[in-house]
């Protein structure tokens, strides 16, 4: 496996799939405390114009997280993880998580980050910060 | 409805360990083993600092952004300070008609009054333009 050490700007990020559950919803909802209902009740959430449940924005966050986790390994940590919520993502879909180097300097790799659905579009964006260790 | 008179109101601080209960249960919850490690967003699980006045339960309310930064890693059995703070409040008009922005911040120290993380949560609240409410 290629070492972080070795990654050069403009170089993709492995690739990570993810298809949120209602189940894994709830199970997020339980451990993270946050029982917003758009979240639960699909009901409430055509009443409030969301069309339907949709997954907290931080479950989507946490996967975008494991990707990079899983790519660092052991070699860095992530000092900064910034994320814009584009898009709705629901249970079913089928989210991408992607990513490249933007910069690096001695001791940070920056990276631009980005999820999509399986209908192409951008469902959220960011950068994160890996300090090498 | 929350309005700009909000800005700057904070929580009391809570203190609080990282358990490796709750940690694995989090772990699971995501998808991933339980390695012993805390994985990053679980500082978005730190809600309990109540605001006064302030519930995250407006109807639609929505997470637009989150920000997340690290002095040093978490590690199981830190105990940590933190309290949350309202550091912004406006109104915007989107293409889904008016909404207000907040911005929450959350900073969390070590018991040596190091600073570990800051994040920031920006949470888009649909406007019920039928209310009538004057916009500040």
């Amino acid at each position: 496996m290629k070492s972080l050490f070795n990654y050069q700007v403009s170089d993709p990020l492995p690739i990570r799939e993810w298809v949120p559950s209602h189940v894994q919803i709830r199970q997020y909802a339980e451990a993270s405390g946050d029982f917003n209902p758009i979240h639960l009740d699909d009901n409430y959430a055509r009443q409030v114009g969301l069309g339907g449940m949709i997954a907290h924005g931080m479950l989507t966050m946490a996967q975008m997280a494991v990707m990079l986790t899983e790519w660092i390994g052991k070699e860095g940590r992530i000092s900064k993880l910034e994320v814009r919520f584009e898009q709705v993502v629901r249970p079913g879909d089928k989210i991408t998580f992607s990513g490249s180097i933007r910069a690096r300097s001695e001791n940070i790799i920056e990276c631009d980050i980005e999820a999509c659905n399986d209908k192409e579009e951008i469902v959220l964006t960011g950068l994160v910060h890996i300090k090498q260790e | 409805m929350i309005g700009k008179e909000f800005i700057g109101r904070e929580s009391e601080s809570v203190v609080l360990k990282i358990r490796s209960e709750e940690v694995r249960r989090f772990a699971e919850a995501i998808g991933i083993s339980f390695d012993g490690e805390v994985p990053v967003t679980y500082v978005g699980t730190l809600l309990q600092a109540k605001i006064p006045g302030f519930e995250l339960t407006d109807p639609g309310m929505v997470h637009g952004e989150q920000k997340i930064t690290y002095q040093r890693p978490l590690s199981l059995g830190d105990s940590l300070t933190y309290k949350r703070r309202i550091k912004d409040v406006y109104e915007r008009t989107s293409k889904l008609g008016k909404i207000m922005i907040v911005v929450l911040e959350t900073t969390g120290y070590d018991l040596a009054c190091e600073l570990v993380f800051s994040s920031s949560s920006t949470l888009i609240i649909p406007v019920k333009e039928a209310t009538n409410e004057e916009s500040v």
